[in-house]
């Protein structure tokens, strides 16, 4: 009886991200009539103390924290129960689900934080609003529509969890967390249209055309806006599983039983293991984007890599660094809970070595603003040698190595506990390891080419590179499946005898990932400088320039404080709203740990 | 006490790296300011314009911050210092104010030895106050700044009493157009010109006639694959440089190039 009280409250609760955008929709309709009687708006309004700026970029950021959130999660929420699904294993049906409940309360704050920023672009940033909206206004309306849905979608899916449990009918519901997905990027599509276009307007658009002329198709699809969507798509699985690897953390380190202990340490494997397979991708599509933005406008590109943003990407090189080591450390204390894992031991701190050097290369600056007196110092624009790991040959070079060396580290995880039967696996083994080499080779190789040929030939191959690292991936994973079929166990994986420190590690990763995405946020916002859309929206307001870092830094630390306060907040009010799942890990069940395409566990 | 930890494990996270981005060089990207100079204008505001341009809108750094396309300005060159204590010697009997405004008026007068291309610089594209300001600051590199208010006010009356745009040049020969306009100052055509663009060799089987002609008209647009580091080096406003006819003359010209 109580559990049905608390579903009905739950619909009513669950109804309020519609409710925030319908009343959002009525209030543009209202605005409409008075821009019909001549009313001219102002073109900018007041926020007291941290002025319209500070306002608008930190209800921007909480919104996107969110969304990215709520996107994320349900990507691999209907990963896991496809894989208990076709694995019969019943503790990654539980996990879905419990990633799934902590979506609901999330999707209300994502809601909440997305009418705050409208109506903080409505009454501060008025002119610029209907600039926007009298372009995108069909593409707004398609918008709430597909919210709609997305809404509804996601409390059938939640809901019907239990009774949508056997035969069929767990078919229909897994079509449910699909259908999910596919709402939900598709609102991410259209919302990633409107920012892009301030970016990368169409060629055509100049300060003179009125936005009533804008082709409506050319602005949506502009230069940037792909780009963006894949990087976002990506970042988002990045995000998600870091978060559900913290909350897994918090879970583990206020557990009470073993069970539950062994239950979050699997969950916290599982979050970093997403968080980590994701980020490896993550750098490829981030050098298409800043490609495209290349492409797009020369100087913008300038302005993002060797302008005053130069600064920023040795503070991010030096966030990515803290996220390979992290996600690395923790895989190497979780060797100590797998029988077997000792004999890979001694390679970590030749692992750690590379992913140092590498990181130190990736965190060398080319582009250096520099007065005279350091120019003079450096005899030259360029540092002499640190100047030569500047350049993208030694920085691609840099970070295929890092991925190459967290992959293997992967690798060593999931098979410390097992022992191969097969015929071949010597052979095999020997195989795995010419990969390894082949890619390094390759990716040394044309990491030192690079500086002998034209920047037009070397481009290119950066491709090489990564096509190198990625079929060695692909082609080892592969093998590897093949030949621990059968393979025999050398003891079990002791869920939940993991050292705490190895669970600060999950949090670094997940504050990291948060503050990093801040700092993008800020890259790809800042390199627009005193334009609302570039080159022809002028910003005109006192914020018009665009700040240093350090206040950057400031209003992005502001943003990840209030955004894992509430995230704290959610899992809180979701552990009351129901006792967590425990499934059957640990406790004498045999696991080997999981990748990509491995079903067997 | 597991809170707190976490707590000061989240909160000390970030303020590492709050830390870090205030503890690196904090430069704001500035809305930029139009130039608009009186008689009175002080040495200081000339040259600061000056420096403005010299690693902004002129493009200067593209060689200059180099050692390979062109001497470098600041630092000094071939043991000589830099450009304000050389420049009063390079050509006898002129002094250095003279030679830094004929060096830019005239970007072919005076090419430095040592296998360094002409350089390319359109003078046109600046006000005459803007070209004093680029001289006041590189005479301010170790050397005394004699521009004067006079200097700018001078070069601003005639930049008044001279007919707005206009071509460069009077002929609507392809080769007279591209060596009038110095297009041949940065790309190569059968042996001609400087291998630091792209080369017109070959440039109608590369790119389609539209985007020639999008590339002189706008040519921050879209800049070919491996030439990056030349963004706004080339003019903006080269095409209010050439007539119509040339503009089309031009296009045609290049798009039948092949290769």
């Amino acid at each position: 009886m109580l559990k049905r009280s608390r579903g009905r409250w739950s619909w009513l609760e669950a109804s309020l991200p519609v409710a925030i955008v319908v009343a959002i929709g009525l209030l543009a309709i209202a605005i409409e009539p008075l821009a019909a009687q001549g009313y001219t708006p102002r073109e900018y309004g007041d926020f007291p103390i941290i002025g319209s700026r500070a306002a608008i970029w930190i209800a921007a950021q909480l919104h996107l924290f969110f969304a990215a959130f709520v996107l994320g999660v349900p990507m691999f929420a209907v990963v896991a129960e496809a894989i208990g699904i076709f694995s019969s294993d019943d503790r990654y049906d539980k996990l879905a689900k419990e990633f799934t409940r902590l979506l609901l309360v999330s999707y209300s704050a994502t809601a909440i934080w997305g009418a705050i920023l409208v109506f903080g672009l409505i009454t501060l940033y008025p002119g610029l609003w209907g600039y926007l909206s009298e372009i995108f206004a069909p593409s707004m309306w398609v918008y709430v529509g597909i919210f709609f849905f997305e809404s509804f979608t996601l409390y059938l899916y939640y809901y019907g969890w239990d009774r949508w449990k056997k035969g069929r009918a767990k078919w229909g519901h897994w079509g449910l967390g699909i259908l999910l997905n596919l709402w939900g990027t598709a609102v991410m599509l259209i919302a990633n249209s409107w920012l892009t276009y301030m970016m990368s307007p169409p060629a055509e658009v100049t300060p003179d055309t009125a936005p009533g002329m804008v082709q409506f198709w050319s602005a949506f699809a502009n230069a940037t806006w792909m780009p963006i969507n894949i990087h976002r798509l990506i970042a988002n699985v990045v995000f998600g599983g870091a978060i559900v690897g913290a909350y897994a953390a918090f879970r583990f380190l206020s557990a009470k039983t073993d069970e539950e202990r062994a239950h979050y340490d699997w969950m916290g494997y599982i979050g970093n293991f997403i968080a980590m397979s994701a980020l490896i991708v993550l750098p490829f599509a981030g050098y298409w984007l800043g490609r495209e933005i290349y492409e797009f406008n020369q100087q913008m590109g300038t302005t993002m890599m060797g302008g005053f943003m130069s600064w920023l990407w040795v503070v991010q090189a030096f966030l990515i660094a803290v996220l390979f080591l992290a996600g690395n450390y923790y895989l190497w204390i979780g060797m100590g809970r797998i029988p077997g894992a000792e004999r890979f031991m001694p390679y970590t701190k030749w692992m750690l070595l590379v992913l140092l050097i590498g990181a130190a290369v990736w965190a060398t600056p080319r582009n250096m603003i520099a007065n005279r007196a350091e120019i003079t110092a450096m005899g030259g624009q360029f540092h002499p040698f640190l100047g030569v790991l500047g350049v993208m040959s030694a920085k691609n070079t840099a970070v295929n190595f890092m991925i190459l060396t967290t992959f293997l580290s992967f690798l060593l995880y999931r098979r410390a506990n097992k022992k191969a039967v097969v015929s071949w696996e010597k052979r095999g083994t020997t195989i795995q390891g010419a990969l390894f080499v082949t890619a390094a080779a390759v990716v040394l190789f044309y990491g030192v080419y690079g500086y002998f040929v034209p920047s037009i030939v070397r481009i290119g191959f950066s491709v090489y590179q990564v096509l190198a690292v990625i079929t060695a991936i692909i082609l080892v994973v592969v093998i590897d499946m093949l030949m621990m079929r059968g393979a025999k166990s050398r003891g079990e994986i002791r869920w939940g005898e993991m050292p705490e420190r190895s669970q600060y590690a999950l949090f670094i990763l997940a504050v990291t990932f948060t503050w990093l995405m801040g700092l993008m946020g800020f890259a790809r916002s800042g390199i627009r400088q005193h334009w609302h859309v570039f080159e022809v929206l002028r910003d005109t307001s006192v914020d018009a320039a665009t700040p240093a870092l350090g206040y950057a830094s400031i209003v992005i630390s502001v943003c990840v404080l209030i955004f894992l306060s509430l995230v704290a907040f959610i899992f809180w009010v979701g552990g009351l709203a129901e006792k967590p799942v425990i499934s059957g890990v640990g406790g004498g069940a045999t696991s080997s740990a999981p990748v990509a395409g491995d079903g067997e566990t | 006490m597991t809170n707190i930890k976490i707590l000061g494990v989240m909160i000390g996270t970030i303020a590492i790296y709050t830390w870090i981005a205030n503890a690196i060089p904090q430069i704001e990207s500035a809305v930029p300011e139009e130039l608009s100079f009186s008689s009175d204008v002080s040495e200081a505001e000339l040259v600061a314009a000056g420096a403005e341009l010299y690693s902004g809108g002129a493009g200067c750094t593209t060689c200059h911050g180099l050692e390979t396309r062109a001497p470098n300005l600041l630092t000094g060159f071939n043991g000589e210092g830099t450009i304000g204590t050389r420049c009063g010697t390079r050509v006898p009997g002129q002094d250095c104010k003279t030679y830094l405004h004929e060096s830019l008026m005239n970007p072919l007068a005076y090419v430095v030895e040592g296998g360094f291309d002409p350089m390319v610089f359109q003078a046109r594209v600046f006000s005459g106050a803007q070209i004093w300001a680029l001289v006041a600051f590189l005479q301010d590199q170790g050397g005394v700044v004699t521009v004067t208010g006079a200097d700018v006010a001078a070069a601003e009356e005639a930049d008044a009493a001279a007919p707005a745009g206009g071509p460069m040049v009077a002929s609507n020969d392809p080769l007279d157009i591209m060596r009038g306009n110095l297009c041949l100052g940065c790309h190569m055509l059968e042996g001609e010109g400087a291998e630091l663009g792209p080369a017109f060799d070959g440039i109608g089987s590369r790119i389609t006639t539209d985007r020639i002609r999008r590339s002189i008209i706008d040519p921050a647009a879209e800049i070919a694959e491996g030439f990056d580091h030349l963004a706004g080096s080339m003019p903006p406003n080269l095409a209010d440089m050439l007539t119509a006819r040339q503009l089309e003359v031009l296009v045609d010209f290049l798009a039948g190039q092949g290769g």
